[in-house]
């Protein structure tokens, strides 16, 4: 029963990590572009997700609200910013993104102070299911319902529609797209956002579990990265499976052996680069 | 776009090109006594300048570090965020090696960089599998799994608390003290010279077939193979090179601070060398110097009159990259040049466009 109650946790756990990871490979599918700010970007969801659970009082209004306000930060840091350095070479992508996520953590302790914050469990999902004779919190099932919901629309608009065609195209040649008449500043300026806006998301559902702090950007970072070596980047399959391998390990090993969970998760990432440099689903 | 309205040389920073690096020593050759001169001057200076001599020591520390993942960057072209898996493990070490084996400061300080060869060869080694992006993101992979071992291993590094009463045994040779540590103004003119026959040693490894051999990997690494070098073990070396001249760095910080805290392995502190060594200008030797200096002095005055002072560091970063991709050594060095030539020509001595030979540091 332990057992089964970590398995769930895992899956959660894994969604959620799945739709970080995922907006980082859509955005480095198409841009072509590592988003170091990725896991700071994923703070902000966490914390505007507390702002605004204590302003109106509702986690569903942030549930709601916080991600496009990610999404429009990250489109506005695309236009007067990111858009001027594509044509240079990755190292500056990385200094650039890791000076914002720098600017970002410190204006995160600047407006909410340098201590972490704790957010309840929303309303009407406080307290637990029971199955048979198994007990399981209301707020982690919701959890893997909606974010597979999340993943099933995400996978929808990348597969079948226009907006997801010309992402997918993109990923392939971005030149030869806007030769065939797409604005592509415009196409790339959203893709950045939906990215984005995804880590929001993933902050803002991962906030009532583990609570937010200023300083957990670069670690959510380190594991958005462990999920897309594992499944290999660009792969948005990789990014699934890479993400629930991850959360299954993280949340079995905390049962077994807690304070060597988080070195586990780096440990099956170290497995997978031995075996298949690739990762998983990635290619050569 | 550009400062000067030129478009941005793409290859100024990490993949600075042979002519910038000429046109670095010809300025330098300038000087009496060339750049080992000057590094030496400084190194008298500095603790007559500065307000302490912990500080100056602090800043030597942080300056090798910043030439050991320069030599990567700029000269490699390999932008490793595991630079604090040496620093944090050769504090470690040292420290381990001080306390339970009654090991002297220099075995220490010796054991402390063939452990950092030896985990930089295998970071390396697994990172290089991938180029580009890709070795970037397992670099910091490797450093988070580097700080969760740490963590783990609380009954050896202290945890969270670090690792307390860390000692700082004086050099002895046959049994006789040379010289008495505990003083701080001892202590800085060993690390000082320490930082001096290593600043000489990098340059040396620069000057060498190897580093030439290891700017062509940068340049063009399918070129380089197809010449017959084994680039894959050019990298390796360069990494062990790197971790050899970090871990010492961390263990002097270590006996520096009598304490090695958690955060020497932590993740920020490979930014904060990354960071450093962009600051100060990638591809010049000199230029790491003049990164950690100004990164330590700055933190220095900063933290005390506002905590969030990183917040500026971000943007400096950002700006750097966007307008100064020589770092603060590149801006020095184009001042002087217009200064020469009085406002001249953005040309390097031997009449190349800045710009040219544009190539991908990392791919």
């Amino acid at each position: 029963m332990l057992y089964l109650f970590q398995v769930l946790n895992g899956l959660g756990l894994g969604m959620i990590y799945f739709l970080l990871s995922a907006g980082l490979t859509i955005i480095f599918g198409l841009l072509n572009f590592v988003n170091f700010a990725h896991g700071a970007f994923f703070m902000l969801g966490g914390y505007l997700c507390w702002s605004l659970t204590e302003l109106t009082g509702s986690f569903w209004i942030s549930l709601l609200a916080g991600p496009p306000v990610v999404a429009f930060l990250a489109w506005a840091a695309e236009v007067t910013l990111i858009r001027r350095i594509y044509r240079l070479p990755h190292t500056f992508h990385i200094l650039v993104t890791v000076g914002i996520s720098l600017i970002l953590q410190e204006a995160t302790i600047m407006l909410w102070g340098p201590i972490g914050k704790s957010i309840p469990v929303p309303d009407g999902l406080q307290g637990v299911v029971t199955l048979w004779n198994f007990a399981y919190p209301t707020y982690r099932l919701f959890l893997i319902a909606f974010t597979a919901l999340i993943g099933f629309a995400l996978w929808y608009l990348l597969e079948w529609t226009r907006f997801g065609g010309l992402v997918r195209a993109g990923s392939e040649s971005a030149e030869m797209v806007a030769l065939l008449g797409t604005n592509i500043h415009r196409l790339f300026a959203r893709t950045f956002a939906l990215g984005v806006g995804l880590a929001g998301l993933a902050g803002i559902l991962s906030a009532p579990i583990r609570g937010v702090h200023p300083f957990m950007g670069p670690e959510v970072l380190g594991i958005a990265f462990v999920v897309v070596v594992i499944g290999g980047m660009g792969s948005f399959t990789g990014a699934l499976l890479g993400g629930l391998l991850v959360g299954l390990v993280q949340s079995l090993m905390s049962t077994i052996w807690p304070e060597g969970a988080s070195l586990m998760i780096y440990g099956t990432m170290a497995a997978v680069i031995l075996l298949r440099p690739y990762g998983l689903f990635g290619r050569a | 776009m550009n400062a000067t309205g030129e478009p941005l040389p793409a290859q100024s920073s990490p993949g600075r090109s042979g002519q910038r690096r000429d046109a670095s020593a010809s300025l330098c050759s300038r000087l009496p006594g060339g750049p080992a001169a000057v590094v030496a001057a400084l190194l008298v200076l500095m603790p007559v300048v500065l307000p302490s001599r912990t500080m100056a020591t602090e800043i030597l520390i942080f300056a090798m570090a910043t030439l050991a993942c320069n030599l990567l960057l700029g000269y490699g072209g390999l932008l490793s965020f595991g630079q604090a898996i040496f620093f944090g493990s050769g504090a470690y070490l040292s420290s381990l090696v001080m306390i339970h084996g009654g090991f002297g400061l220099l075995p220490a300080l010796l054991t402390a960089a063939v452990a950092g060869a030896i985990l930089a060869a295998l970071v390396g080694a697994l990172a290089i599998r991938r180029t580009g992006i890709y070795f970037v993101m397992m670099t910091l992979a490797f450093n988070q799994t580097a700080y969760f071992i740490a963590y783990t291993l609380s009954d050896w590094t202290g945890g969270d608390n670090g690792l307390l009463d860390v000692p700082r045994p004086s050099p002895t040779l046959f049994g006789v003290t040379l010289v008495d540590l505990s003083d701080a103004t001892a202590y800085y003119a060993f690390t000082a010279a320490l930082f001096f026959l290593i600043f000489i040693a990098v340059r040396k490894i620069i000057a060498s077939p190897f580093g030439s051999t290891l700017i062509a990997v940068r340049e063009n690494e399918a070129r380089a193979g197809a010449l017959g070098y084994d680039t894959r073990n050019f990298k390796i070396v360069a990494f062990a090179v790197s971790g050899a001249v970090t871990a010492p760095a961390g263990a002097l910080y270590a006996m520096l601070l009598n304490f090695a805290p958690l955060e020497n392995i932590q993740l920020s502190m490979s930014e904060n060398i990354v960071i450093m060594t962009v600051i100060g200008g990638t591809g010049s030797l000199l230029g790491s110097l003049l990164g950690a200096g100004a990164w330590v002095i700055i933190s220095d005055i900063l933290s005390e009159i506002w905590p969030r002072w990183l917040i500026l560091t971000g943007g400096a970063l950002i700006l750097i990259v966007l307008y100064l991709p020589g770092g603060l050594w590149g801006g020095v060095e184009s001042l002087m040049r217009r200064f020469r030539r009085g406002g001249g020509t953005r040309r390097t001595p031997d009449g190349v466009p800045e710009n040219a030979g544009a190539a991908h540091p990392m791919e």
